[in-house]
């Protein structure tokens, strides 16, 4: 009798909490509007400056969450299941985290190849691709390095196939799409002028990043990454690779060090003891770091703080 | 919170129920011989020597999907069933048997650290290997475990009075000339086959939870083996559905949900039984 009594406690208190739970509110989505789902923040910054009122934009990875790695939540799963359009980074960024939570989606919408899918690298000049893979060499991705969007040049190609998809799904605001694009693209003419000025100063200056994810940045603007804290792509700096960074450091006096949100930064300030360098709190996500919301704030962010940092160190 | 659309909720969340309902009945069973051998801690040890299995795996080029991970898996915790069955049967010792298994989680708690210190991600590896990703669970994933579990309940159910016998009374046993030693590998090679294929799909703190949490309830709650198995089922059931919810509803980590869930009910349980007994 006693079982039973419990019985009843402990089976009946999650039914009735789920009942409860499913009778809220339902929100019916207005008929016009897409649904896009972005992988990172700066995507789906993108997507809002291309679609406007016309497209709900939601990212699945936080801004101050590593992009490789995102934990999986019921939240995910509902997003892409109701997702007229998805935008990933592709080149294996979100390998590691996107596919189980699009299997468990189950939306044809978004399949791979549907107008719906939109992969970022597709279209991009790819840096890094490496000549020969093997695990042992870290997170190497086979198809180059995915963190292309910290160049502006590659922004432009990505925010063109982005307007191009959403034409394919909702044509009836094709026009807005495009005529959004083309003041897009002469924003961002006028904000790369701007950029390329601030950064003419310090054309082959030598900076140290912590993971290989400011290479387009260092490539666009003539930069030099001479080392990253990260031996491997991927796998945490160990103390023999941290003397090497060090004695490079000081040899070619590099005393700018370029950190996320997400990485270590105790290991750089470790590091920029011994070679009396700067930390940078860089950040690829929008919003990362407050005042950032747009990709141009982000950018003006990352050129005014790098450009202060390398006069200083000059 | 998320606008509910139970039509949403029942695609995302039924595998996940599924394996939250029909995979902890057997861990549930092997959780009471725990209980009663009194080595707790043992299925966290083999849950920890599980994962620094499927390390190995990595660290040698393999996937964690690959089926080859699961079998060094499998091996390695072999190794560790092996090292408790002949701990537990060598009879005069000085050394309790309680600090083997201390060590030996340890020791592959910090194994794993340095293994994963030289695989891409390792330290996010690390999470993902302690708390699993039951969420993504898939049909195939829930359906080999299923079958396989079957397959070793029989095995226990088939020979549940030696079991018990060894696990509530080992001198009784040792007396009447059964062989205890060989007994006890088997069983705890039975429970390393468990325990390495739920960890894969659960992660180890869920592993650990589903084990004693309900055998630990239903040890307070009821007598006899076949009511305590009733009454750890329920438990697990209750909290896999209250941790289920949780995480949908409040949008959390499906694996920790369901194991603080396991918490709440243990609390729960004990002050029930506790008031009983005043
Ligand atoms: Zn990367």
């Amino acid at each position: 009798m006693k079982i039973i009594s419990f019985l009843h406690l402990s089976v009946l208190a999650p039914i009735a909490a789920w009942s409860l739970a499913t009778s809220a509110s339902r929100v019916p989505p207005p008929a016009a509007v897409i649904h896009v789902v972005a992988t990172t923040p700066d995507l789906a910054a993108l997507a809002r400056e291309i679609g406007g009122d016309a497209v709900e934009v939601k990212a699945l990875a936080k801004a101050t969450e590593d992009p490789h790695f995102v934990d999986a939540k019921p939240s995910h799963i509902v997003t892409l299941n109701r997702a007229d359009v998805l935008i990933e980074g592709g080149a294996d960024l979100e390998i590691g985290w996107l596919p189980p939570l699009l299997e468990s989606a189950r939306n044809d919408r978004i399949a791979t190849g549907a107008p719906g899918r939109i992969v970022a690298s597709q279209g991009i000049r790819m840096l890094d691709v490496p000549s020969t893979l093997d695990r042992a060499r870290g997170d190497v991705h086979a198809l180059g390095n995915p963190h292309f969007l910290i160049d502006p040049i590659n922004v432009r190609t990505i925010a063109a196939t982005i307007a191009e998809h959403f034409a394919l799904v909702n044509p009836k605001s094709a026009d807005l799409f495009r005529a959004n694009l083309k003041k897009f693209d002469a924003t961002l003419d006028v904000h790369l002028a701007t950029w390329l000025k601030q950064m003419a100063p310090f054309k082959g200056a030598k900076i140290v990043t912590y993971h290989k994810d400011f290479v387009y940045l260092a490539e666009r603007f003539n930069l030099e990454v001479v080392e990253t804290l990260e031996a491997k792509p991927g796998i945490a700096p160990s103390p023999a690779h941290l003397a090497q960074v060090i004695s490079t450091m000081k040899a070619q006096n590099a005393r700018v060090i370029l950190v996320q949100p997400y990485q270590n930064r105790k290991t750089a300030e470790t590091v920029a003891r011994q070679t009396d360098a700067t930390v940078l709190d860089m950040a690829q996500q929008p919003g990362a770091i407050d005042g950032t919301g747009t990709y141009f704030q982000l950018m003006d962010y990352i050129v005014t703080l790098l450009s202060t940092a390398l006069q200083e160190k000059k | 919170m998320i606008p509910v659309d139970l039509q949403v909720v029942w695609q995302v969340m039924k595998w996940p129920l599924a394996a939250c309902l029909l995979l902890p009945p057997l861990l549930v069973y092997l959780g009471l011989h725990v209980v009663k051998r009194e080595v707790i801690f043992v299925d966290l040890a083999l849950a920890q020597v599980a994962t620094l299995g499927t390390c190995v795996a990595l660290l040698m080029g393999y996937d964690f999907h690959d089926r080859i991970s699961f079998w060094i898996s499998l091996g390695v915790t072999f190794g560790a069933a092996a090292l408790f069955s002949w701990s537990r049967s060598s009879q005069k010792r000085p050394v309790p048997q309680e600090a083997i298994i201390g060590i030996t989680f340890v020791v592959a708690a910090a194994g794993v650290i340095l293994m994963l210190s030289r695989v891409a991600g390792g330290k996010e590896e690390l999470e993902h290997l302690l708390t699993g990703d039951i969420l993504n669970v898939t049909a195939l994933e829930v359906m080999q475990r299923a079958g396989v579990f079957v397959l070793l309940a029989l095995f226990f159910a088939t020979f549940h009075k030696r079991f018990a016998l060894i696990s509530s009374n080992p001198d009784e046993a040792f007396a009447g000339g059964m062989r205890v030693r060989l007994w006890d590998f088997l069983f705890y090679a039975a429970f390393a086959i468990v325990v390495v294929s739920f960890v894969r799909v659960a992660g180890v703190l869920l592993t650990f939870a589903y084990l004693i949490v309900p055998a630990v309830c239903a040890v307070m709650l009821a007598q006899r083996w076949m009511s305590r198995l009733t009454v750890g089922w329920v438990i697990a059931a209750a909290a896999s559905l209250l941790g289920l919810t949780a995480s949908y509803q409040m949008d959390l980590p499906t694996g920790a949900a369901i194991v603080c869930a396991s918490g709440l009910l243990l609390i729960l349980v004990s002050m029930y039984a506790s008031l009983r007994k005043a």
